[in-house]
């Protein structure tokens, strides 16, 4: 894959993330994550970041995609909440403003900071996972423990107070 | 790989930017997490790139892993909070929760 090739999916998640954020359709902006997520799966493809890559597609991409719908549906889209139009009027002065500045802080931090290093790690993907951060998984089983529980509890029928 | 690894940060750097002024200025509930999703994709991307650059990209990965399970459990969390707000409130009105005030 060419440089210009990685600067369109550079572009194209920059761009379906300011969609997700700006359109004022709550549908086409959980749409738009979805898309920006696709476009930084594809970036992680390309670092060779495979498995990361996967997670970024189905669940980024597909399970919270579908959470977000659920909840628009849920909660009949956008009601009575009208956004304000000046941020959006006045967004593409900021969005210039910060990008020169982007540009120009980066290009002068390239030149004064060491070359990034690092030894080569030896082990393979299932070796780090399973073998140096064990602990990371016992967490992430309490993470979802606790995601399960949240939701049960907030879904729950019968409240004391009514 | 230097200049690889500034102009990702540079992305990074704007799509935080741009997930802030989301928080900053939206009204409704839905957006305002999306933009907190922008953020999260931003950090990704940051920690991938950074394990790329310095060659421990495993490492990477298994960090990226572990905060892609703990947003799948705090969206699924706050989109259930959000559909409660809405059935007390019928508003997904951020400024109509000033009754939660003590």
């Amino acid at each position: 894959m060419g440089q210009s090739m990685y600067i369109f999916l550079l572009v194209g998640f920059v761009g379906f993330a300011i969609l997700a954020i700006f359109l004022r359709d709550l549908l086409k902006a959980a749409i738009s994550l979805a898309f920006s997520s696709i476009f930084l799966a594809m970036i992680f493809f390309h670092m060779k970041a495979y498995y990361v890559g996967v997670f970024e597609i189905s669940v980024v991409a597909g399970l919270i995609t579908v959470l977000f719908i659920a909840t628009i549906g849920l909660t009949k889209g956008q009601g009575d909440v009208k956004e304000r139009k000046i941020p959006l009027v006045i967004f593409p002065l900021f969005f210039i403003a910060f990008l020169f500045l982007d540009v120009v802080i980066m290009n002068a931090l390239k030149t004064q900071m060491a070359v990034l290093s690092g030894k080569p790690e030896v082990p393979h993907f299932p070796q780090v996972l399973w073998g140096f951060r064990t602990l990371d998984l016992v967490g992430q089983i309490g993470v979802i423990f606790a995601g399960v529980f949240a939701v049960l509890a907030l879904f729950r029928k019968g409240g004391t107070h009514e | 790989m230097n200049s690889f690894w500034f102009l990702n940060m540079g992305v990074v750097a704007l799509v935080v930017f741009l997930s802030i002024y989301g928080l900053l200025t939206m009204k409704n509930l839905i957006k305002l997490f999306i933009a907190v999703e922008v953020l999260s994709k931003g950090l990704t991307l940051a920690w991938i790139v950074t394990g790329y650059a310095k060659n421990h990209l495993m490492t990477a990965q298994s960090v990226a892993i572990t905060f892609i399970v703990v947003e799948v459990c705090v969206v699924a969390t706050a989109l259930a909070l959000i559909v409660n707000i809405y059935r007390h409130t019928k508003s997904l009105d951020i400024g109509k929760l000033t009754k939660l005030r003590g």
